[in-house]
């Protein structure tokens, strides 16, 4: 039996992982490459929270992937099915693309506060979102718009923006290391 | 299989490697196929450079109910959506950035000017059906929706240089950058086509050559979006004509080639109000001229559209608009026997439209009424009236059916044209007339129409969709009327004249099958069957039956498509088409099979490589007859492409 499933999952060795579950480990490692600028104001928040905004996959893939996690000596917690308007004390909001036309009004809710928000519904950009995933020949992909990051507290490690398929907008300088 | 130490594998990669997991994914027909109560058909533009193919008409082979026939290497193309296709393109109404490329000439299209370079296509909708409520008289049996990237997808420089047995040389250069909110891009592109396949003894001239240039700027800053693009195109067509003379009575062929220039510019704003209303206003101008052996033509189009979508409800949304089209032309007489009368005229349309779209159980159920009015100078008023009904059972399966009224105004071919030819000296010479009819009506559709899509499995898609047609009052030519003529005939002759009639009605029937089936991650088929019954007579005491037999037997009753896509490693591509396309009896063109293939490899982000080969399973096939014989038919080509990008 466990030969079978050896063999089985070498024949599948070429693509066992969904987009989905690739989408959820990056979001998982974005926290590792994001800072808060130092003008920002209030105290940090005890936890760091990633959030989903809509009802997506995303979320089952997310609590699986980030069980006990830590990130700089705070608990990360994941938390699903959310309002736009209560995913602004998040430190990333994901928003799903089944909000379709209710995104953009999700990003204004989101708007002024320091949520890092990152979607994979297509023009995400467009209307004003900071991270958008993408396919490209099968593998997943993410596009970083410096705009709109900009206009919040929200710092983005200069590594991260290199490992971008693209970086749109203004690079200001004292980008966090 | 996928189990939880899968998942926590991917945890420990770093964000370079997350990048070079390959997935696989759920299938997903985008949103806007999925809610939309019609007939729609999407082809990406990756979609169109994975195929092959050099030009638009082209690309739309593979949409399920299109008709594509190449007539030759520089005329116009037939296209025809649910039967119709002829030289005229009459019954489809394309659209490029919202822009009609519609020529009130003839009520139609002129695909060989109206050029797009295919690397700047973001997709290509095609709703079979009419589109009447918002896009006007011209969509009686579709519209197809060319729309192109915006400035900031094309930033950075783009080179692409091809060549082939058939299109012999393509270039594309495109550049691209933003400053502030703006982004623009800049383009020019070019081609060189030879003649398709001519029997022994026929003149190869059918060869064409186009150059363009163009330019496109976005901004978008807060709720307001503005684009402003235009273009500017310099062709030459080789042609063929059959051109009578009236001293000495004769008939012989020209091959004086044409020449078209012309350009547009267009400007569309648009305001996003909050809550899914918003406002659009898009104004363009288009200048066309064209000379050729058998006539010129120098027109203008002005046109100025607007919409206003409404603040969201609950329960509805409802949307309303105006527009104008305002085009003044010039026909010039080039041979004594072809002319319009009168040779200069301005066409004005002006139409409004109203819908609202109800949503009776959110989410599941909703229906959208609307209706366009218009004033034309041919035919005075008309109205347009549609019902949509859209159910979506469960999040997979979506159905819909429609009712929708549509009219096609009378161009100026149908009222203006006189072409006199040489028919035969019996003695006396006998000529045949073709004249126009002021006093036409237009042509009126009713069409029902219903559609099925659902997602069978995450890798199988299915969409079918029918529709039965009611036509009314389709011009035909009518029976001829024989009389006694003077100058500038000799003397004597006899003329027979055939004058446009509104003489024919009848219904056609139809159905369109297209599964997407991807059976494993690297392999994608797309298939479509389109079928069409055609079932026409005369009407109102009209009896001739020259048009009749014309539109029963130039349309395929059959079609079919397949197109593959596979990937392979090392970044390589193997794409190919194959269709059927069923006989044209009228046409005396028979049915074929035949097919492309295209190799690409694209070993970087820079470079990219490819081979084509088109029309590969016989040395030359026929598609299409036009005057004067024999026909051309369409020869095997192959070419081969280098893109480089920064």
């Amino acid at each position: 039996m466990g030969v079978l499933c050896l063999s089985l999952g070498l024949l599948q060795a070429q693509a066992q992982f969904s987009d989905v579950e690739v989408k959820a480990a990056y979001l998982s490692h974005f926290g590792e490459y994001m800072s808060l600028s130092a003008d920002v104001s209030g105290t940090k928040p005890a936890s760091f929270d990633i959030c989903v905004v809509g009802d997506d996959p995303i979320g089952p893939a997310l609590a699986h992937i980030a069980v006990d996690e830590q990130l700089g000596g705070r608990p990360v917690r994941i938390l699903l099915n959310k309002n736009a308007a209560d995913a602004r004390s998040c430190s990333i909001a994901y928003i799903s693309a089944s909000e379709g036309t209710r995104t953009e009004r999700d990003l204004a809710a989101l708007a002024g506060d320091d949520a890092l928000t990152v979607s994979d519904a297509p023009a995400f950009l467009e209307h004003g979102g900071m991270i958008q995933f993408v396919l490209q020949e099968n593998r997943v992909r993410f596009l970083v718009n410096l705009d709109a990051v900009y206009r919040t507290h929200v710092r983005l490690s200069a590594f991260l923006l290199r490992v971008a398929a693209m970086v749109r907008g203004k690079s200001q300088p004292g980008v966090a290391p | 299989m996928q189990g939880t130490t899968n998942t926590q594998q991917l945890k420990n990669l770093s964000l370079e490697q997350l990048g070079n997991v390959e997935v696989t994914t759920e299938f997903k027909e985008p949103t806007q196929v999925w809610n939309t109560p019609a007939a729609i058909y999407v082809l990406t533009g990756d979609d169109i450079r994975r195929s092959g193919v050099t030009s638009v008409p082209d690309a739309l082979r593979l949409v399920p109910g299109v008709n594509v026939e190449r007539v030759n290497g520089s005329r116009n193309w037939a296209v025809g959506i649910r039967g119709f296709g002829d030289q005229f393109s009459k019954y489809v109404l394309v659209l490029i950035d919202g822009r009609s490329i519609y020529t009130p000439l003839f009520g139609g299209v002129y695909w060989m000017i109206d050029n797009v370079m295919l690397e700047d296509i973001d997709r290509i909708e095609v709703i079979r059906g009419p589109g009447g409520t918002i896009w006007g008289e011209d969509a009686v049996n579709g519209v197809i929706n060319i729309i192109t990237k915006s400035s900031q997808e094309t930033k950075g420089v783009l080179l692409s240089s091809g060549g082939g047995n058939v299109d012999q040389n393509t270039e594309s250069l495109r550049w691209g950058g933003g400053s502030g909110n703006w982004n623009f891009r800049a383009n020019m592109f070019g081609f060189v086509r030879s003649p398709e396949f001519h029997i022994d003894g026929q003149r190869p001239y059918d060869w064409s050559r186009l150059g363009q240039v163009g330019f496109r700027a976005d901004r978008k800053v807060g709720h307001d979006e503005i684009q402003l693009s235009g273009d500017a195109y310099w062709g030459k067509f080789g042609d063929a004509q059959s051109i009578s003379t009236y001293t000495p009575p004769a008939l012989f062929i020209s091959y004086a080639p044409t020449d078209a220039s012309g350009g547009n510019l267009r400007g569309m704003w648009r305001r996003d109000l909050g809550n899914h209303s918003n406002l659009y206003l898009q104004g363009y101008w288009a200048h066309d001229h064209r000379i050729g052996s058998n006539f010129g033509e120098d027109r203008d189009v002005f046109d100025m559209d607007f919409l206003h979508r409404l603040p969201d409800s609950r329960w509805h949304q409802f949307s309303y608009g105006a527009g104008i089209r305002v085009s003044p032309s010039l026909l010039t007489q080039t041979v004594p026997t072809d002319k319009f009368v009168p040779a200069s005229k301005t066409d004005a349309v002006y139409s409004g439209f109203v819908q609202d779209e109800l949503r009776l159980a959110p989410g599941k159920f909703s229906l959208t009424i609307g209706s366009k009015f218009g004033h034309n100078v041919y035919t005075g008023f008309d109205y347009q009236p549609n019902g949509r009904l859209l159910w979506t059972p469960t999040p997979k399966q979506s159905l819909w059916a429609s009712v929708s009224r549509a009219v096609r105004i009378p161009d100026r071919v149908d009222d203006d044209i006189q072409v006199d030819a040489f028919f035969e000296n019996l003695p006396p010479p006998v000529f045949a007339r073709i004249t126009g009819n002021t006093n036409l009506r237009a042509e009126r559709l009713v069409s029902y129409e219903e559609g099925y899509r659902t997602l069978i499995h995450p890798k199988l898609y299915l969409s079918i969709a029918g529709f039965h047609n009611d036509y009314h009052d389709l011009i035909a030519q009518g029976a001829g009327v024989i009389s006694a003529v003077g100058a500038p005939f000799p003397n004597p002759s006899l003329l027979v004249t055939f004058q446009y009639t509104n003489g024919i009605h009848g219904n056609t029937d139809g159905v369109e099958i297209a599964p997407d089936w991807q059976p494993v991650n690297w392999w994608r088929i797309r298939a479509a069957y389109s079928y069409l019954h055609i079932h026409l007579a005369d009407q109102n005491g009209f009896t001739d039956t020259t048009t009749l037999t014309t539109l029963h037997g130039s349309s395929p009753n059959s079609q079919v498509s397949l197109f593959s896509q596979i990937d392979l490693p090392g970044k390589v591509q193997l794409d190919q088409t194959f269709r059927f396309v069923g006989a044209l009896p009228a046409q005396t063109v028979k049915a074929y099979i035949t097919g492309d293939a295209r190799a690409g490899w694209s070993p970087n982000k820079s470079w990219s490589f490819s081979a084509v080969g088109q029309n590969l399973l016989q040395p030359h096939h026929a598609e299409f007859n036009i005057d004067p014989s024999p026909m051309v038919l369409i020869k095997r080509g192959i070419y081969a492409k280098i893109v480089w990008t920064r």
